[in-house]
């Protein structure tokens, strides 16, 4: 297993290098620069020339990605050109939300779609079916930012008891910090509840026709055992599949979530960095984002072969 | 002070009013001063103030956001500041004189302190002012530029030694260019400032914390030099919000008092709720769009005729910008005293406008591109613009970009039109030099206009003295680009605020900067 870790974490540093070396050039070969962003109003042009001397924006675009990568080797991401706060602060700083974001509608997805996808497929074409289809369809079909909306309004205008944005660190302050988390946990754990509870119900469909489910129930095991033990197992291969995409997008930042809520999080802050043209910045998320894609994929491989043995033997 | 109490007298304190008001008075906000009720202000509370962005820098000699402004009034003093008719008034310099056109000498306050609890002196102007001239991330240097040296003539007397006459200096001092941070806090902190500004101002506020993308705390200063009046808050909080909506959904619900803008499209709605209190605020800002004269189409004076014949600015007025401000005559916006309003704006006459086409060299029509930002409302005014230009035989294209592209596009000269959208100046001289006299020193001037007549109106406008005759100088200006349309004007737009009934005492300046000195909660 350790072995299996260890050769996974040295074929992730190939593309950790191809993916900032791309986001090095695209950035940069977009129009428009830091200094003209940072200093819209009247400034010399000798001033802004000066500038881009001292950050390096004048020298070549492969030795600026070489002194970029030399820093990273030496574990400094460098400072952001808007605010010259070092990189590692800022992303650090905004991992935090981003995270518990992401778990908390994690949890919720899964308290949602896991009763709603075995139901929908042991009960096929009853209501209940009928029902937990609608809802999948409707939490896949429905924008983010409109559910978003509507929790806001329901909750935190008219009801009055959420609070509409910010944040608050439930690490910190646990009450007021579940508040603050719950409507964009809820928008994205909606979304994310569709598109489980509909493959979980497919996938516990081709499950439950299988010849094992046959010898099970002729073994007098009770509908119950038969779910829960025979076929929910096999049927989560593709569910792990999903979450473990889901997660690293999240970890990336809900951007939109994130913008509506005021949630200081990375999606936000990748956003603002491209639009300020910050480059370290945003070749920091950046790389957050990748280790965040990379890190779940190996934590979805590792929970295949928790859960199917076969894939483990192999 | 005179202060506009804000109850919930659902009032008209309507844009047509405030603007009419503006108008007759050469001044801005005379409109709203009504029988607001009159009480006895109430000490504490904290007032919690959604910005639509976070502040980029607590250092003004370093900002170059609108946001940070807004922060900085309540932090830090400017040596002048403006009235609610943006007159100048005292400041951090009590009075002031100038003995000829290159030299202003500033008698300063006594008794005033920094936050750090040193004093405010002719040695802490001199500092400020030679950081803002050497601090090489300065984004002031180009407002000073006319600074040639300070003198310290004594302990509270300061003079400056321009390089040139300058009659739009002291409006330029009531803002960041004006503003005095401590030199003991500058030099022990140094690049740390832009983000604990603790220690650094004289104002009614004092910095207490700032959590990056969270919020941004100031404090009363029970300190504070000047005891008439407030400060009565106890701390103000700023917190981003960048979704319009969901800002205006806290402010109902009540999670803010005060919201910085209101977009066009919820004005109306905002204005029909008990529990909103709105208020218009005739900015000094215009949105123009600028045509590149250097190269076609537009280096042909007879087509960018056509293009300002072509459009009618009172349908894009009320029918993107909801009435949300006035057609644009020129640059220089109505609440400004050097206004002309016997100019009219340019109006549609598609009869002229093909004529114009045709002494261009182009009678069936021509295509050019429109650059601008990929906003909602700059998307709707482009469409609408497309469509005038259509009627007329001439075909725009739309090109849409994020800020940084249309900064760059814009100093690179590389478009045929594009938007710009400038927050003004108080003095008019700051909507108009640096957009269209030849080699500036700055990079605003995108259209590459270069016209004698136009760079001798704008020299002479900063020589002389007198505002009556600086006055006619910017109406023959404004007549000029009318002619010579380096841009074609669009709107002087309002910037309407929305508050919690609660607030009271806020006192509106057509700089748009929220001053909360004298406001209370009730």
């Amino acid at each position: 297993m350790g072995l299996l870790i260890l050769r996974r974490l040295v074929a992730t540093v190939p593309v950790l290098v191809l993916v900032t070396a791309g986001v090095f050039a695209l950035i940069h070969l977009t129009p428009g620069d830091p200094i003209d962003a940072m200093m819209a109003e009247s400034v010399d042009d000798s001033v802004k020339r000066q500038l881009r001397s001292e950050l390096g924006l004048d020298r070549p675009l492969y030795l600026q990605y070489a002194t970029w990568m030399g820093r990273l080797l030496q574990g400094d991401l460098g400072r952001s050109i808007r605010n010259s706060e070092p990189v590692i602060q800022n992303v650090g700083r905004r991992i935090r939300p981003s995270l518990q974001l992401a778990g908390l509608a994690m949890a919720i997805s899964l308290l949602v779609a896991t009763p709603i996808g075995i139901l929908s497929a042991a009960r096929r074409n009853s209501a209940l079916d009928r029902v937990g289809t609608s809802f999948a369809l409707f939490g896949i079909c429905m924008p983010n930012f409109l559910i978003a909306l509507l929790l806001i309004f329901v909750f935190g205008v008219t009801l009055r008891w959420l609070p509409i944005s910010g944040y608050v660190d439930p690490l910190e302050e646990p009450w007021d910090g579940l508040r603050s988390l719950a409507l964009p946990a809820i928008t994205l754990g909606v979304a994310l509840a569709a598109v489980i509870t509909r493959t979980l119900r497919s996938s516990m469909l081709e499950a439950l026709s299988e010849d094992y489910i046959r010898t099970a129930r002729a073994k007098g095991l009770t509908d119950g055992a038969v779910v829960r033990r025979h076929a929910l197992r096999n049927a989560l291969i593709p569910v792990v599949t999903v979450l473990g995409l889901q997660l690293g997008t999240l970890i990336g930042g809900a951007v939109i979530t994130e913008y509506v809520f005021a949630l200081p999080g990375v999606g936000r802050l990748v956003v603002d960095a491209v639009f300020a043209r910050d480059y370290p910045l945003v070749q920091g998320v950046v790389l957050l984002i990748a280790v965040g894609f990379i890190m779940s994929n190996l934590l979805v491989d590792l929970l295949y072969g928790w859960i199917d043995p076969r894939i483990r033997h192999h | 002070m005179a202060a506009i109490h804000l109850e919930r007298i659902p009032t008209d304190i309507s844009r047509r009013t405030f603007l009419q008001a503006a108008l007759a008075s050469g001044a801005a906000l005379a409109g709203p001063r009504r029988a607001w009720a009159q009480e006895t202000p109430k000490r504490g509370g904290t007032l919690r103030v959604g910005f639509y962005i976070e502040a980029a820098t607590m250092d003004p000699h370093l900002s170059g956001s609108k946001i940070d402004r807004q922060v900085y009034h309540n932090i830090y003093e400017p040596l002048v500041v403006l009235d609610t008719n943006l007159g100048i008034k005292p400041g951090l310099a009590e009075s002031w004189q100038q003995p000829d056109s290159r030299t202003v000498i500033f008698k300063l306050r006594r008794g005033v302190k920094f936050h750090d609890g040193t004093d405010f002196n002719a040695e802490a102007v001199k500092f400020n002012f030679n950081r803002m001239k050497t601090e090489p991330k300065s984004v002031r240097k180009g407002e000073v530029a006319s600074i040639d040296t300070v003198d310290v003539v004594d302990a509270y007397t300061v003079k400056l030694n321009l390089k040139r006459p300058d009659a739009a200096l002291l409006a330029t001092l009531t803002d960041r260019a004006g503003m005095m941070v401590s030199p003991k806090t500058a030099q022990e902190r140094g690049t740390e400032l832009e983000r604990n500004a603790k220690g650094a101002g004289t104002g009614p506020f004092v910095f207490a914390e700032w959590v990056k993308d969270d919020h941004l705390l100031i404090r009363r200063n029970d300190a504070y030099w000047n005891k008439q009046g407030g400060p009565y808050l106890d701390q103000i909080r700023y917190r981003p919000i960048p979704d319009d909506t969901v800002k205006l959904q806290s402010l109902q619900a009540g999670e803010i008092h005060v919201m910085d803008y209101v977009q066009p499209r919820d004005v109306a709605a905002v204005k029909a709720d008990r529990n909103v209190v709105v208020v218009d605020v005739p900015s000094l800002a215009d949105f123009a769009y600028q045509l590149n004269h250097t190269r076609p189409p537009f280096d042909n004076k007879a087509l960018r005729q056509a293009v300002a014949y072509s459009l009618d600015l009172e349908q894009i007025v009320k029918g993107v910008w909801l009435n949300v401000g006035v057609p644009a005559n020129g640059p220089v916006p109505p609440t400004s005293w050097a206004y002309d309003r016997s100019i009219p704006f340019i109006k549609r006459d598609l009869a002229k406008a093909k004529a114009k086409l045709a002494e261009g060299g182009k009678p069936g029509g021509f295509t050019f591109t429109v650059t601008t930002n990929n906003i909602p409302i700059n998307v709707q005014e482009a469409e609408v613009i497309q469509a005038q230009l259509a009627e007329a035989g001439i075909t725009m294209k739309i090109k849409l970009v994020d800020s940084a592209t249309l900064l760059a596009d814009g100093n690179g000269r590389n478009f045929d039109m594009i938007s710009y959208q400038w927050s003004g100046r108080p003095d008019p001289d700051g909507n108009t030099y640096q957009f269209f006299r030849t080699t500036p020193g700055t990079s605003l001037n995108w259209s590459g206009i270069s016209n004698p007549q136009i760079d001798a109106l704008l020299d002479r406008s900063r020589e002389v003295g007198s505002q009556v005759e600086r006055k006619k100088l910017f109406s023959q200006l404004t007549r000029l680009l009318q002619d010579e349309l380096p841009m074609v004007f669009i709107i002087h737009p309002i910037e309407p605020k929305a508050f919690s009934p609660k607030v009271q005492g806020y006192d509106p300046i057509p700089d748009g900067m929220m001053r909360f000195k004298d406001v209370w909660l009730k």
